[in-house]
């Protein structure tokens, strides 16, 4: 294929290390055949885009692939003509574009966005010419430019062939496989040495939850979370340490990524220890299995009348579908917890569900950010940070390529803000505000990090706290109380 | 006619202190003070502008212990207690810190000579109570015996917590607590088994959750360390009356015959309160104590775990006492499959299998163990706490040589009886032969361990007593001298 063969020769200049190669073949043995209509020799063709469309959307290969060749041929044949095509594409008019830098200022931005109107309009030869430029660009190697334009043009090649299901699925099964508790673990453990993403909503809920909790001896949380356990060491040691008299604590974890479920016994164990060594009577028990967050009953998750019972969710509710959200929080109130604890990313990727390049946007906006807040957190070769990103490249395959009427068996990520968190969460609970010595204890953790990392506390109307990165709010973490029966509905 | 009251000093005949609301009595018999606890008289002057009459009469009536028999109980208002400039000037009203400072500022009144002089009354000794009624130091018997001590204390106990750390939030309500903090807050490195060092504590606690070193070190820490917590806590269990009541619930934690889990619970809070040492002075507690407990295993590999083990049909219990019998090392091959190793002992089969294992030295043995004594009530953490209050500030080296020796005379006769008693009521199978023995040298081993233990946390616990770190606590349980009487 003649776009692998460009490929290759991108490799060879730089020096890709074995698993970026796998990568991008792997990227590109998606691409079906037809795809081979980028040419081979970018700066001679830049300016010599042909006018003629190329319908991406014709689902007959071979009708493809006739056209294609057909193309090539035309392109080969016509000489260098200057077209301003590739110029409304790139910042100041600039004809040959040519490699990456020389392209201005948030050149991946544009072009993501242009291709997304692109592909929306249904307009072929954009679609094809821009996605050839990403391509061309992009690299998941590269600083942050070079890297949204790489993962954001995978989930856009996805979106414009229809293969976004194919791909999220290729693209979990080859991140399981290099999937291991010590992965995994350093993993976590290294991004919340260096950022405190998770660390924020971790200490928030922990001090949110040892106060709703205070004086119960039999507690019982239940845990649906992303950050496999690790907000709950400290847990531990604030239950061996504060109290008079440690209670007893059961953890119950509910698992809804398949990624998850090979660690989560060696998690077990680990906590297991650990709850021994802090002197904390511990029970620990793991709920894998249920798609829908909704089906989980009381018995199931063996709540029993005497216990405190709490609930946290990190990053968990937006993996509810959107539908069912509303009867999950409903199921959350049922348990009859003393305090729930929410945890999420601020970012709207559902009521933008139905406008993809309004969705295309915010997703761009929240992940670069995201990236920035990577690149700036890790160090330039960090093997954790590409880890990182690279579950960043399926969520946003997921959100942008996957059609959300098929049942995408508990992967759905759409994000929502807080909110709109809190528009939903009103109908089953009220909101309990943070002490003020939880908010130091944020703050504190805070200083402990590079300088760009603040606390936010909202306004009136708002409810949780906002951990801000360079003053734009990135996570929200929320605790509640289940309203009284009589208080369904709130004005 | 309420001062008159107070004037009278009330003889010796008493009663115990039926201070309600504070500790179980076993506890109440400590004093906070050194010296010999006993009945004295006490002197008390109540100001009635500040205790009702009911609390008045009830001081009178009740039988005060203090340790000085002639001490002047002071019992302070809140107010006055919080109040900065105590010392008022007589002549002016103006008010100041100390009563130096008053007397410099007396000075400038030109006071005839006469009224210079301080009335003469005689220099008795004050002690002081705090004014919070539910708090244990309200009783004359547990005054302290410094005006700055009772002040702290009450700002401590009952006070807000006005004073921050910036870098870690801790809170404190007394200001020099907050600057000693301060000075040490963050410069504490915590280094963790696997090797890697943390500044911050939550990092550190995390990354231990998680570690490798986590999974070995437990199989072999718990061995022993169970007899270290649980030590501990005997220690003042036993000295501080009836041992046999006392003995006999602790040591249920040993006795995980029925998965009770208040035994269970025990057991791990005992743990806890090694384990919680361990962790503020890690690095070289934790290194030396688990060559100790090498050491300690290898040396005695069947007297402590051996005998008082109630032998079931479970094979891996059989396996693990031959392990013991042998000399095996606990933590030889693979930690994980080895059920009993993987865990502490005592407490892993709980969990998972249930076997009878008592891991007791005879000496700390129960004598029933079928009775699972539910009278227990208080946490390790608690207990420690009030241990603390009572008991010495500090730690007596000396003391654990003589307890020690005092230890091995009594040990052999308790030994062979608890043997004994532990044949009548555990109709399975034990080796009584290793009984004797056994205990001998595991009691020398002790007091070599407990004092390597203080020493070590000493560092880490000095200062934490107010902010009731039970780290800090741990370290002043080591046994008050009063106490080597108690113990049988």
């Amino acid at each position: 294929m003649k776009l692998s063969s460009a490929k290759l020769s991108k490799e060879s200049k730089g020096a890709s290390p074995s698993h970026g190669g796998h990568h991008k073949k792997s990227l590109h043995s998606k691409r079906p055949s037809h795809c081979s209509v980028l040419p081979l020799r970018p700066v001679d063709q830049l300016e010599q885009w042909p006018s003629a469309t190329v319908d991406m959307y014709n689902s007959d290969n071979n009708h493809h692939h006739h056209h294609c060749h057909q193309q090539q041929q035309q392109q080969a044949q016509t000489s260098h003509t200057s077209t301003s095509r590739s110029s409304d594409y790139l910042a100041g008019g600039r004809g040959d574009s040519g490699e990456a830098s020389g392209a201005g200022d948030k050149w991946a931005l544009r072009l993501l966005k242009e291709c997304a109107r692109a592909i929306f309009d249904k307009d072929s030869s954009k679609v094809h010419h821009l996605l050839w430029m990403l391509n061309e660009l992009a690299s998941p190697y590269g600083d942050c430019d070079q890297k949204l334009a790489s993962y954001f043009l995978q989930a856009l090649f996805c979106k414009a062939t229809e293969s976004g299901r194919r791909c999220f699925k290729t693209l979990t099964s080859v991140a399981e496989k290099s999937h291991s508790f010590d992965s995994a673990r350093k993993l976590i453990l290294k991004f919340q040495e260096v950022s405190p993403w998770t660390t924020f909503g971790h200490v928030a809920a922990n001090g949110a939850i040892l106060e709703a909790l205070d004086g119960e001896s039999k507690l019982h949380i239940i845990d649906i979370s992303n950050t496999l356990c690790t907000q709950w060491p400290t847990l531990l040691e604030a239950l061996a340490t504060r109290n008079d008299d440690t209670p007893h604590l059961k953890l119950t974890v509910v698992i809804t990524e398949n990624i998850v479920r090979s660690v989560m016994k060696e998690i077990s164990q680990r906590m297991e220890k650990f709850a021994r060594l802090m002197g904390v009577p511990f029970e620990f028990n793991v709920i894998s299995g249920p798609n829908h967050l909704g089906e989980l009953t009381k018995e199931a998750l063996g709540v029993l009348e005497d216990e405190a019972v709490t609930v946290n969710c990190i990053g968990a509710l937006r993996r509810v579908s959107v539908e069912e959200r509303a009867s999950v929080i409903q199921m959350f109130r049922s348990l009859g917890p003393n305090v729930v604890t929410f945890v999420e990313e601020e970012a709207d990727f559902s009521t933008t569900r139905h406008d993809f390049v309004k969705c295309f946007e915010e997703c761009l906006k929240f992940y670069t950010s995201y990236f920035e807040m990577l690149q700036e957190s890790f160090t330039a070769t960090s093997n954790e940070k590409l880890m990182l990103e690279r579950e960043c490249s399926r969520s946003i395959v997921m959100v942008l390529a996957c059609d959300d009427d098929q049942d995408n068996e508990g992967e759905c990520e759409r994000r929502e803000r807080g909110t709109q968190w809190s528009e939903r969460l009103n109908q089953a609970f009220s909101p309990v505000g943070f002490s003020d010595d939880v908010v130091d204890d944020v703050k504190a953790l805070l200083k402990r990090y590079k300088a760009g990392w603040a606390l936010a506390q909202p306004h009136q109307k708002e409810t949780g706290l906002y951990l801000t990165w360079k003053e734009e709010p990135v996570v929200w973490v929320s605790a509640w109380k289940p309203l009284k029966h009589s208080q369904n509905y709130r004005n | 006619m309420l001062e008159t009251m107070a004037e009278e000093s009330i003889s010796n005949g008493f009663i115990k202190n039926p201070v309600t609301g504070s500790n179980p009595a076993v506890v109440a018999k400590k004093r906070n003070l050194p010296g010999t606890p006993g009945k004295y008289p006490v002197y008390m002057i109540i100001s009635a502008k500040f205790f009702s009459f009911e609390d008045h009469l009830h001081g009178v009536l009740m039988l005060c212990l203090t340790p000085d028999p002639e001490a002047e109980v002071i019992a302070l208002s809140p107010k006055t207690l919080t109040a900065t400039n105590r010392f008022l000037c007589e002549i002016c009203g103006k008010g100041f810190q100390r009563e130096q400072n008053l007397q410099l500022h007396r000075r400038g009144h030109n006071l005839p000579w006469k009224l210079k002089q301080r009335t003469t009354k005689e220099v008795r000794k004050r002690v002081y109570v705090c004014p919070e009624k539910t708090c244990v130091h309200h009783h004359p018997s547990r005054a302290l015996g410094d005006l700055t001590g009772i002040k702290k204390h009450f700002y401590r106990k009952h006070g807000e917590k006005k004073w921050k750390c910036e870098k870690c939030s801790k809170r404190y309500a007394v200001q020099s607590d907050w600057k000693a903090h301060s000075k040490t807050c963050g410069t504490r490195e915590y280094k963790c088994d696997c090797g890697t060092l943390f500044s911050r504590r939550d990092s550190f606690i995390t990354h231990r959750a998680f570690c490798d070193a986590l999974a070995e070190e437990t199989a072999r820490v718990n061995a022993a360390s169970g007899m270290h917590s649980l030590a501990a806590e005997n220690f003042n269990y036993q000295l501080m009356g009836n041992p046999l009541d006392t003995v006999m619930p602790f040591s249920t934690v040993f006795n995980p015959i029925s998965s009770n889990d208040e035994a269970v619970d025990q057991t791990r809070r005992g743990f806890s309160l090694w384990m919680g040492q361990a962790s503020q002075g890690y690095d070289s507690f934790g290194k030396s104590t688990l060559q100790e407990i090498h050491q300690f295993g290898s040396l005695n590999p069947g007297s402590i775990y051996g005998d008082p083990m109630v032998s079931t049909s479970n094979p891996p219990v059989s396996d693990y006492q031959l392990n013991w019998v042998f000399g095996n090392k606990v933590s030889s091959g693979n930690v994980e499959d080895h059920r009993l190793s993987s865990t502490s002992l005592p407490f892993s089969n709980v969990k998972e299998n249930g076997p009878q294992l008592v891991s007791v030295p005879s000496l700390f043995s129960t004598q029933q163990q079928s009775h699972q004594t539910p009278a227990f009530s208080m946490s390790a953490t608690a207990l420690l706490q009030k241990a603390a209050q009572i008991g010495a500030t500090s730690t007596d080296t000396a003391f654990l040589g003589s307890f020690g020796t005092k230890c091995s005379n009594s040990q052999v006769q308790d030994g062979n009886k608890h043997s004994d008693l532990y044949v009548s009521n555990t109709p399975s199978d034990l080796e009584n032969s290793a009984n004797g023995i056994s205990t001998l040298n595991q009691l020398q081993m002790y007091p070599a361990k407990r004092r390597r233990m203080q020493n070590e946390d000493s560092g880490g616990g000095g200062g934490g007593g107010e902010t009731r770190d039970f780290l800090g606590v741990g370290v002043q349980v080591i046994c008050h001298p009063s106490s080597i009487s108690g113990w049988k």
